[in-house]
C-alpha cells in the first residue's frame, strides 16, 4: 500500500486528504430535507444521457437514408436496443422536468440574488441547451414529428428580422431540410452541445462552490448546533439514493411506456395532428396565439428578461422597498406555463 | 437520517433497481422469442443478380417485379434474375443488357434447367397442346367471323372506313385483334420477333434445333434490333402466359400461366382462380361448375384451413378439409405418394372436349386412341382410360367410399354415354351428311344450323357432361341437357329439314333424299319417339315406306361410322 | 473513509454505547456491505445490459447460412470449376471432380486464406491457388504447398454442398433483405 501510495504521490503531487478536504465541502443543514437536494438531479440524469447517448450512437446513422431505419433496427433489433432508447428518452423528458423544477426553487428562494447573478444567467443557458437537446434529439428519429418539427422551427427562426434567414440556412445547411440538416443535427445534438453543457455545468458548480450554498432557515430547526453537514459520505449517499430512485423510474417507465416509432418522414405530407414534445406546448401555443415575428420577437423578449431578472429584481426592490415582489412575478409565471402546456395538452 | 438508515436504503434501492432490470430482461427475452417467431426465411439476393435487383427495385423502375420475387421460393434458395433470364448469344431473342446476355421470354427450355420432371410431364399433357387452335375451328372465328383475314395474302389488317374522333393516328386495324386477344391469351401465341422488313419472325422461320438454338441463320440476321440492340419481340404475340405458347426455341407452353410471374407461387396455383382465367365461360365453365359443386362451396368455407402454403401439399397429409381443381387433376395425395403431376390429363376417364366424348385410352405418345376397332385399340393403347381413372379413385378415396365413387362414376358415364348417343353421334351425321351431300359448304360458320350444331356441343354438350363430370346440377341439366336437347329438337332438325326442303326446290332430289333418311333413321328410335308431330315433316310428305321400314334397325348405332371424328375441333 | 465519518455522526447522538458498540459495529459494517451489494448488483446488471446492447445482436451466426443455389448438374462437367460469391460476398471455387451426381462429385474451396483471412487467387500456370500476402500456396483441392499455411498444416477452407433434384446447392452466408 505504502509502496503504491509513494509511487503514485511521486508521480501525481496530490494528496488525498487535500483531494478529500478540498471536496468535501459542508452542505448546508437544509439539504437534509429531500425536497430541497434535487439539484443533483439533472446532473445525475446528464450523465445518464450521455452514457445512453454514446451507446446509440453506436448503431444510429445520421443520414437522411438511413437514419429512421437505423432507429428502428436499434428499437427491435439490437439487444436491449429498446431498453436503452426508451430510457434515453425519459431521462431527457425527466432532466427538462428537473431542470426546471430546480429553476423554480432557486427562484422562489430568491437564490439567484447578489451575489450569485452570475450563476442564474450560467443556468439560464443550461436550460436553453437542455431545451435545444431536446429537439435537436427528437429530429434525429427521422420519423414524421422529426422533419415538420425541424421544418417548422427553421421558419420561425426565419421571421426573426434581419439574421433570421441567416439563422434558419445555418442551422438546416440550406434552403430548406436537406441531406446535411441530419447531420448538422446529429453533430449539435451529439457533441456540440453537450460539450457546451458539460463546460457549464462545471462552471456553474465551480461557482456554486466558491461562493457556497445559499443557506436557508427553517422555523422548526434549532438555532444552535451545527450548521452544515459533510459531503463525504452524508450527502453523497443522498446523491445516491436520488440516483438510484431515478434509475427504477427510468426503468419502469421505459418498461411501462416504451419509445415508440412514428411513420417515416414524409417531405409531402404533413400530417393532421402536429404536436411538438410536451416542453414545447408554451412556446407552440405561443405561435398559435400571436402572428409570426410577434410571437418570436416576444418569446424572445421574455427570455431576455428571465436572463437578466436578478438585476431587474434587484432595481425593483430598490425602487419599491418591497422585497417579495419576485414571488408574485414567479407565481404569475409558473401558473401561465403550467396553464398554457394544459391547455395545449387537453387540446 | 443516520448515515446507516440510508445506507440501508441504498442497498434496498440497488436491489430494487436489480429487479427493475429484471423485468426489462425479461420483456427483452419475449421480444426475442417473438421476433424469432416472425422470423421470415432468408432472403438474400445472388449475386450475379444483384445489379438487376439494385435498379430494377428503385421507385421509379419496376418494384414490383422485384417485390415479389423477393416473396418467392426462388429467392430463398438464391435462384435470381439471371438464373432464368440468361440466354445463350446464339439464341433469337438474346441480347446484352447491362453486362448480362439475356432474353425477355423465359420459356419451359429454361425452367426445365433445374424442373425437368416438371417441364416432361407438361410436354405430354393436352395444356402443351393448347397452341394448335391456331388452325383451328375457333381461330377460323376468331380471325373470319369476328375479325378479317385475307387467306391468300396473309394480310390481316383493313383501314378504317370512317376516323376514330380523338384518335387520328389510328390507321390500321389489326382484324386478328380478337385471336390475339381473347384466344391466344388463353391457348398461347406463337411468340414472333419482328423482322427488318416488317415481317414476323416466329419458331417456324427460324428452324430451332434441339437446343433451341435457331438455324436459319439468314432469318437471324433478318431480326430488328432497337437502339439499345435489344431484338423487338412482335406486339402481336407478345406479351402472352398462354398455356400452350409456342415460343421462339421450339418449346411449347409457358410456365407462367399458371405459376405466376416473379414469385411463382405454388399457393396460387394451388386455387381454383388460378385455373378460373380460361376455364370458364359459356364453352366450358369448369370453375362455376366447380364453385356449384359441394366441393367448391366446402373449399370457399374451409380455404384458411387448407395449408395452401405448405411446401408439397398433399392431400390427406397437409389437408384434408377441401379440394381444388389442382388437388384432384395434378396435386399429390397420400395414396400415390404425393406424386405431384403436371399432365392434368392423366387422371381422366373421358375427354368431354370433342362433339363426342372419348374414353381417355392413350397411346405412347399420350394421343387419345381414336379408333373402334377392339383388337387395334388394344394395340395402341398404353394407358387405359380405366388406370386413370383409378387414379383418380385415389384422390376420391380420401373421403369417400368405395361404393359410392364407383356409383358416382356409374352416373357419370351414363350421363356421358346418354349425350353421345342420344344427341353428339346423330347430330354429328347429320351434320356430315349435310356437307357430304354438298347442301352446306365446306366453309364453316357461313350457315345457320353450323352456329346451331357448335352451340350444342361446344357450349352446352360439354356444360352438360362437366357439369356431370364435377356433380354440378344446375349445369348439367338447365345450362346443358335440357339446352342440347331443345336446340336439338327446335332448331337443328327443324333447320336441316329447311335446308332439304330447299335442295328439293333447287332439285337435288337425290342429295336431299340421302340427308333425310339420316333424319327419319335417328328419329325412328325409342329415345326419339315422344318428339312432337311436326318434326317429322319429311316422313309424312314422302318416303313414308322408307321410314316405315327402317325402325327396327336401332343396332345399326353400334357402327356409326367413326371416320369423320377429326372433322370439328 | 465511510466508518470514520460514520463514528464521528452517530456517537454523539446515540446515547448508550456501553454494550451496544459490538453490536452498533457489525450493524455498521453490514449496512456498508449490504449498501455495497445493493449498488454492485444494480449498476453491475446495468452495466451488463450495456455491454449486451454493444454485441452485434445479428450475423455471424449460423442461423444466417442457408442452402444456395449454384447450378444444375447439367451444365457442369467433370474437371470443370465455377466461382459461387454469396450475397454476404464469400467466395467459393466449386469444382467438379466426378460424375456421380451427388455432393461427393464437387469440391468447393473458401478463397479465404486460413493464415490471416486475405484472398488468394488461381495461378494457372503453378496450377495452384496463391496468396499473396505471406505467399501462402496450396494445390487444386486446397492443401497447402508452401508458405505459413503449409508450416501449420492448414487448407483452405470448405463449403458444404448438397445436390437436391439434381441441382447444385452450396450452404453460404445469406444477406437476409427481409
Amino acid at each position: 500500500m505504502g509502496v503504491i501510495g509513494n509511487w503514485f504521490k511521486e508521480r501525481l503531487p496530490v494528496s488525498g486528504v487535500e483531494l478529500a478536504e478540498l471536496t468535501n465541502e459542508p452542505v448546508p443543514n437544509h439539504m437534509r430535507r429531500w425536497w430541497w437536494c434535487l439539484g443533483g438531479t439533472p446532473a445525475y440524469l446528464f450523465v445518464v444521457q450521455i452514457v445512453t447517448g454514446i451507446l446509440l450512437a453506436m448503431y444510429y446513422q445520421p443520414a437522411p437514408e438511413t437514419a429512421f431505419e437505423s432507429v428502428e433496427r436499434i428499437t427491435n433489433e439490437v439487444n436491449f436496443g429498446w431498453y436503452i432508447r426508451s430510457v434515453h428518452k425519459w431521462a431527457a423528458t425527466l432532466m427538462i422536468a428537473a431542470v426546471v423544477l430546480h429553476q423554480m426553487r432557486v427562484y422562489f428562494t430568491a437564490a439567484y440574488r447578489k451575489p450569485r447573478e452570475i450563476n442564474w444567467m450560467i443556468g439560464m443557458c443550461l436550460l436553453l441547451c437542455t431545451l435545444l437537446l431536446g429537439f435537436t434529439g427528437y429530429s434525429l428519429v427521422f420519423e414524421q414529428l422529426s422533419y415538420w418539427g425541424v421544418t417548422v422551427a427553421s421558419n420561425i427562426c426565419d421571421t426573426v428580422p434581419v439574421v433570421g434567414g441567416t439563422i434558419k440556412q445555418m442551422l438546416l445547411g440550406g434552403e430548406s431540410y436537406n441531406e446535411n440538416t441530419i447531420s448538422r443535427f446529429f453533430i449539435l445534438h451529439a457533441a456540440v452541445l453537450p460539450t457546451l453543457m458539460v463546460m457549464l455545468i462545471a462552471l456553474h458548480i465551480a461557482i456554486l462552490r466558491l461562493q457556497g450554498i445559499s443557506e436557508l432557515q427553517f422555523e422548526d430547526e434549532p438555532e444552535e448546533g451545527p450548521k452544515h453537514f459533510d459531503f463525504f459520505p452524508d450527502h453523497l449517499y443522498t446523491e445516491l439514493i436520488v440516483g438510484l430512485v431515478l434509475m427504477i423510474l427510468l426503468s419502469t417507465l421505459a418498461t411501462l411506456y416504451p419509445a415508440g416509432i412514428g411513420t417515416h418522414a414524409d417531405p409531402l405530407t404533413t400530417p393532421e395532428h402536429i404536436k411538438p414534445e410536451w416542453f414545447f406546448y408554451p412556446s407552440f401555443l405561443w405561435l398559435k396565439w400571436f402572428p409570426g415575428t410577434v410571437a418570436v420577437l416576444s418569446s424572445g423578449f421574455i427570455v431576455f428578461v428571465m436572463f437578466i431578472w436578478p438585476f431587474i429584481d434587484a432595481m425593483i426592490v430598490k425602487a419599491t422597498k418591497y422585497k417579495d415582489f419576485y414571488v408574485w412575478v414567479g407565481i404569475a409565471g409558473v401558473l401561465m406555463l403550467v396553464g398554457m402546456t394544459l391547455w395545449e395538452a387537453l387540446h | 437520517m443516520k448515515l446507516q438508515t440510508k445506507r440501508i436504503v441504498i442497498g434496498v434501492l440497488g436491489i430494487i433497481f436489480l429487479a427493475s432490470l429484471v423485468l426489462v430482461q425479461a420483456l427483452e427475452v419475449i421480444k426475442k422469442k417473438e421476433e424469432a417467431g416472425l422470423a421470415v426465411t432468408p432472403v438474400s439476393v445472388p449475386v450475379s443478380s444483384q445489379g438487376c435487383v439494385n435498379c430494377h427495385g428503385q421507385a421509379l423502375r419496376t418494384p414490383g417485379i422485384v417485390d415479389h420475387w423477393k416473396g418467392s421460393t426462388h429467392a430463398v434458395k438464391g435462384v435470381g434474375c439471371v438464373d432464368c433470364h440468361k440466354a445463350d448469344k446464339q439464341d433469337a431473342d438474346a441480347f446484352m443488357h447491362e453486362g448480362v446476355l439475356i432474353a425477355t421470354v423465359v420459356t419451359p427450355k429454361d425452367c426445365a434447367r433445374c424442373h425437368k420432371k416438371e417441364a416432361e410431364e407438361f410436354q405430354h399433357s393436352h395444356h402443351a397442346k393448347a397452341g394448335n387452335i391456331l388452325a383451328s375451328l375457333d381461330n377460323f372465328l376468331a380471325e373470319k367471323v369476328e375479325g378479317y383475314r385475307d387467306d391468300e395474302g396473309g394480310i390481316n389488317f383493313f383501314n378504317p372506313h370512317s376516323p376514330t374522333p380523338g384518335r387520328p393516328e389510328i390507321i390500321k386495324v389489326n382484324g386478328s385483334a380478337s385471336a390475339f386477344v381473347g384466344c391466344r391469351q388463353c391457348h398461347g401465341s406463337k411468340v414472333g420477333l419482328m423482322g427488318k422488313d416488317g415481317s414476323k419472325i416466329t419458331f417456324e422461320e427460324l428452324k430451332p434445333d434441339e437446343n433451341g438454338r435457331p438455324t436459319a441463320r439468314e432469318v437471324v440476321a433478318n431480326i430488328k434490333k432497337d437502339k439499345d440492340g435489344r431484338p423487338v419481340l412482335h406486339p402481336e404475340t407478345w406479351p402472352n402466359t398462354g398455356i400452350g405458347r409456342l415460343n421462339l426455341d421450339g418449346s411449347r407452353g409457358s410456365c407462367s400461366a399458371c405459376h405466376s410471374r416473379h414469385d411463382f407461387s405454388p399457393r396460387r396455383a394451388r386455387q381454383p382462380e388460378n385455373c378460373g382465367k380460361c376455364h370458364m365461360g359459356p364453352d366450358h365453365p369448369q370453375k362455376e361448375i366447380f364453385e356449384e359443386s359441394k366441393h367448391g362451396v366446402a373449399y370457399r368455407d374451409l380455404k384458411e384451413h387448407l395449408n395452401l402454403d405448405a411446401e408439397s401439399w398433399v392431400l390427406g397429409k397437409d389437408y384434408t378439409q377441401a379440394p381444388t381443381c389442382a388437388t384432384c387433376h395434378m396435386s399429390g395425395n397420400s395414396r400415390n405418394g404425393g406424386a405431384i403431376t403436371h399432365d392434368p390429363g392423366t387422371r381422366l376417364s373421358w375427354t368431354n372436349r370433342p362433339p363426342v366424348s372419348l374414353v381417355m385410352d392413350t397411346t405412347k405418345d399420350h394421343k387419345v386412341v381414336k379408333t373402334t376397332d377392339p383388337a387395334e385399340r388394344e394395340k395402341l393403347t398404353y394407358s387405359t382410360a380405366m388406370e386413370k381413372r383409378g387414379k383418380m379413385k385415389d384422390v376420391c378415396a380420401h373421403c369417400h367410399t368405395p361404393d359410392y365413387i364407383n356409383s358416382f362414376y356409374s352416373q357419370y358415364d351414363d350421363f356421358v354415354v346418354l349425350f353421345n348417343e342420344k344427341f353428339a353421334k346423330p347430330g354429328k351425321a347429320i351434320m356430315g351428311e349435310l356437307k357430304k351431300q354438298g347442301l352446306i359448304t365446306k366453309i364453316p360458320f357461313d350457315e345457320k344450323i353450323e352456329y346451331t350444331w357448335f352451340y350444342l356441343w361446344h357450349h352446352e354438350g360439354r356444360r352438360a357432361r362437366h357439369g356431370a363430370s364435377m356433380m354440378a346440377p344446375d349445369y348439367a341439366h338447365w345450362h346443358g341437357m335440357y339446352e342440347v336437347s331443345e336446340h336439338f329438337y327446335m332448331e337443328l332438325i327443324p333447320e336441316a329439314r329447311e335446308i332439304i326442303e330447299q335442295a328439293r326446290k333447287q332439285g337435288k332430289t337425290k342429295q336431299a333424299d340421302a340427308v333425310e333418311k339420316v333424319i327419319d333413321e335417328i328419329l325412328s328410335r325409342k329415345e326419339h319417339q315422344w318428339s312432337p308431330k311436326f318434326l317429322d315433316k319429311g316422313k309424312g310428305e314422302k318416303h313414308a315406306s322408307a321410314a316405315g321400314v327402317t325402325p327396327p334397325k336401332a343396332p345399326e348405332k353400334e357402327k356409326p361410322a367413326p371416320k369423320k371424328e377429326s372433322a370439328p375441333k | 473513509m465511510t466508518s470514520e465519518a460514520e463514528k464521528a455522526e452517530s456517537c454523539p447522538v446515540d446515547g448508550n454505547r456501553s454494550d451496544g458498540k459490538d453490536r452498533r459495529s457489525f450493524i455498521a459494517r453490514f449496512s456498508s456491505l449490504w449498501m455495497g451489494l445493493g449498488l454492485v448488483s444494480g449498476y453491475g446488471y446495468f452495466a451488463s445490459i450495456i455491454l449486451r446492447f454493444l454485441y452485434p445482436s445479428r450475423q455471424t451466426n449460423a442461423k444466417d447460412k442457408s442452402w444456395q443455389f449454384v447450378t444444375d448438374l447439367g451444365s457442369i462437367k467433370q474437371g470443370d470449376s465455377l466461382t459461387f460469391i454469396s450475397p454476404a460476398g464469400e467466395k467459393a471455387v466449386i469444382t467438379r471432380m466426378n460424375m456421380k451426381g451427388d455432393a461427393s462429385d464437387f469440391i468447393a474451396l473458401s478463397s479465404v486464406c486460413p493464415h490471416l483471412g486475405c484472398q488468394v487467387h488461381w495461378e494457372a500456370n503453378k496450377n495452384r491457388y496463391f496468396c499473396p500476402c505471406h505467399g501462402g500456396a496450396f494445390d487444386p483441392s486446397g492443401k497447402a504447398t508452401a508458405g505459413p499455411p503449409k508450416a501449420a498444416g492448414q487448407s483452405l477452407p470448405r463449403f458444404t454442398l448438397k445436390v437436391e433434384n439434381n441441382l447444385l446447392y452450396i450452404r453460404a452466408k445469406t444477406k437476409s433483405l427481409v
